[in-house]
């Protein structure tokens, strides 16, 4: 019988290259990889505009046996540490009630991103046709199915731990009607998964990963550990030591398609998009869950972005590959303007819409706005004034009925979602770089605050028509709206929210009902 | 071995509910004169000195830099690698290596590049260690990291660009 093509060439690969003698993973790593093809034509079912180098190399040599016993090391440890020394020393209740809650936002929000991460790292290996960056892509897809199962595991933990489960035990229910859930999968699901698969490794790998889980997944640590939580340390450094593998990825990924001159093209306006869409969500509200999430302030976040973001993200790697054709991202400039005024932005529509969220959150007190003050200059007279004058107004207190949202209208301070990065903002209000500009198209309106979004979605208005939660629920009373999104108490009655941290004197459904606010659209005519 | 502060003071004052009666901030170490510092150039500065460089026209485009970070998740066998070899015949090779506590994880700082024998970290720890091992700590790298036979290496060589990545 003759011999296939393919039993041929794999009979010819196999005299060609004897299989190791030795048990050396790496020796193992190279014969695996002789065991290539050249593709005639990629018949992958996630298409580039690049061309992808067949010779791409893997940093980390990876087979899947040392793989495999490398992270079950890093989950014995990790499980072990939690399940014993920390249930022992019960570690689930000894951090300030603020960090508490920021953990329900971080948390949660981080579990979506490494869910649709394996989407992501699982269409590069699909794409690639060089082996090696294929074995590194793999490696990715297994990891981020750990890392899901790791974020997941840090709820629960909390849950069953902390002294207020609510929000930690299943925060999903409540995405409809929280304003910064639809952001997040805009940079944690749509930017990793959607479009031109090397644009998504450049969203995922180079910016989302080598630059933002340094702050969101490390610094983080930090801040957990100088209020009380040693939960936080122990998974997330676990999770970050996986991180590493994919940061090279990334920078495979240009490694890659480097060498081919046609690159030149696309890749500094793709660069500089994911890096703006990244940005626009991680920069306030890693800045806003840090410095108002937290009792024991680490540094100000605008150092924390200036250390990671820009001098070792930008430096160290856009940098050094400056003499490849890669320019520094011309939305730097505006990003620098967000990393020291866009989480206090943030932090006030925060609060102010506290019903809809699955956190409680809390007004600085005035420790707090001194040291705020003596961070970012100018605080106090922009934003402190106001937290004084909602405090004054009894906005912690269910019997007062006030909740900020009111006074913001009240005083002619429009929210609006910016259409791109689906992320809110009140121009009257903004000191970081959002300013609004309103476009129409087939029929609708569409609120942008920034050049960079908006340049986006000029150029595809068809990919940004996410329904925002003004336009889903306008007309709508808040109170009815909040029930029918799940964001109440396990008694039907307390809401999830609160806009205090103690564990008295909690709003309820027929608190926010007194209230008479009625969700409005700010674009509607 | 520099520290940043007294972690231990730090955790203890966070605790529970309402507990915490002042703001604790965590102070560093006067690590001025070192560039390779965790708050070392700019990020010594405060309030509005801080922002007038932050801001100034110079800083508003990436500055390219020959530097490495390493982040590794302390651990039993993390810290003696970091004390007794990255501390050590580490920073005699590389004078320019700084290592900062961090509470949960050391960062490293150094310029050009940071390699870590496995082979020798195998004699100190009196086990076998392999660079897989070494990994199960390795929380970040800002820089090529890359493994071959033994050796760990982070460098700011763009490794498949500059220079081939070599097999065993």
């Amino acid at each position: 019988m003759p011999l296939s093509s393919a039993t041929h060439a794999a009979t010819s690969a196999l005299r060609a290259n004897r299989a190791p003698t030795s048990v050396s993973p790496q020796e193992v790593h190279r014969w695996l990889q002789s065991f290539n093809w050249d593709f005639a034509k990629n018949r992958t079912k996630y298409p580039t505009k690049y061309k992808m180098a067949f010779d791409t190399k893997e940093q980390f040599k990876l087979i899947a046996k040392e793989y495999a016993r490398m992270e079950a090391v890093k989950d014995e440890r990790q499980f072990g540490t939690l399940l014993d020394g920390m249930t022992r020393l019960g570690a689930g209740n000894r951090m300030h009630p603020r960090w508490g809650e920021t953990m329900k936002v971080a948390s949660n929000f981080l579990e979506v991103g490494e869910y649709n991460a394996i989407s992501g790292s699982a269409m590069l290996w699909d794409c690639a046709t060089a082996a090696e960056q294929k074995n590194g892509y793999l490696a990715q897809v297994l990891d981020e199915v750990r890392h899901t199962n790791q974020c997941g595991f840090v709820n629960y933990y909390y849950s069953k731990h902390y002294h207020d489960p609510a929000g930690h035990n299943d925060a999903r229910r409540t995405r409809t009607i929280g304003p910064m859930w639809k952001g997040m999968k805009r940079v944690f699901a749509d930017g990793f998964i959607s479009g031109d698969a090397v644009e998504c490794s450049i969203n995922l790998q180079l910016v989302g990963e080598a630059c933002f889980t340094n702050p969101l997944i490390v610094a983080i640590t930090e801040w957990a550990s100088a209020n009380g939580d040693e939960i936080t340390p122990t998974v997330f450094l676990s999770i970050e030591t996986d991180e590493l593998r994919h940061m090279a990825n990334g920078y495979q990924t240009i490694v890659s398609i480097a060498n081919d001159p046609a690159s030149q093209k696309y890749l500094n306006s793709d660069l500089n998009n994911a890096f703006w869409t990244q940005q626009k969500y991680f920069t306030p509200v890693l800045g806003w869950a840090f410095e108002y999430g937290s009792k024991f302030k680490v540094e100000p976040w605008v150092k924390t972005w200036n250390r990671w973001v820009y001098e070792d993200w930008g430096g160290i790697w856009i940098g050094r590959l400056g003499k490849y054709g890669v320019k520094s991202p011309p939305s730097l400039r505006d990003a620098k303007k967000d990393a020291y005024w866009a989480h206090h932005d943030l932090a006030l529509i925060a609060y102010a819409f506290w019903p809809t969220g699955f956190f409680r959150v809390s007004l600085p007190d005035e420790e707090d706005m001194e040291w705020f003050e003596a961070n970012y200059p100018g605080w106090d007279e922009h934003y402190g004034k106001i937290y004084r004058e909602w405090k004054a107004l009894g906005c912690e207190d269910p019997k007062s009925g006030f909740i900020p949202l009111q006074w913001l209208a009240k005083n002619g301070h429009t929210v609006y979602i910016d259409r791109v990065s689906q992320v809110p903002f009140c121009p009257s209000l903004s000191k970081g770089a959002s300013s609004l500009r309103i476009h129409e198209y087939n029929g609708k309106k569409h609120s942008f605050s920034d050049d960079w979004g908006e340049r986006m979605w000029l150029t595809e208005p068809e990919r940004y028509e996410c329904q925002n939660v003004f336009e889903q629920y306008a007309g709508r009373e808040l109170s009815e709206v909040i029930v029918e999104g799940h964001g109440v108490r396990s008694d039907g009655k307390r809401l999830i929210g609160q806009p205090h941290v103690r564990g008295d004197n909690l709003w309820t459904v027929e608190d926010l009902r007194r209230a008479g606010i009625v969700c409005a659209d700010p674009l509607a005519d | 071995m520099s520290s940043h502060g007294n972690p231990s003071a730090m955790r203890a004052a966070a605790r529970g509910p309402g507990a915490g009666a002042g703001a604790l901030s965590i102070k560093d170490a006067d690590t001025s004169a070192n560039k390779n510092a965790y708050n070392a150039g700019i990020m010594k500065k405060t309030g509005a000195e801080f922002a007038k460089e932050f801001f100034d026209e110079k800083n508003q485009v990436v500055h390219e830099s020959n530097t490495v970070v390493l982040v590794l998740m302390k651990s039993d066998e993390i810290d003696a690698i970091v004390e007794e070899m990255i501390l050590g015949p580490g920073k005699q090779a590389n004078p320019s290596i700084t290592v900062e506590d961090r509470t949960g994880f050391w960062w490293i700082k150094a310029d050009g590049r940071i390699d870590v024998d496995t082979e020798a970290a195998s004699e100190l720890l009196g086990k076998t260690y392999s660079v897989y091992d070494f990994l199960v700590n390795v929380s970040s790298t800002i820089g090529r990291a890359y493994t071959y036979g033994s050796t760990f290496t982070i460098t700011s060589e763009l490794m498949g660009l500059d220079r081939k990545l070599a097999d065993v």
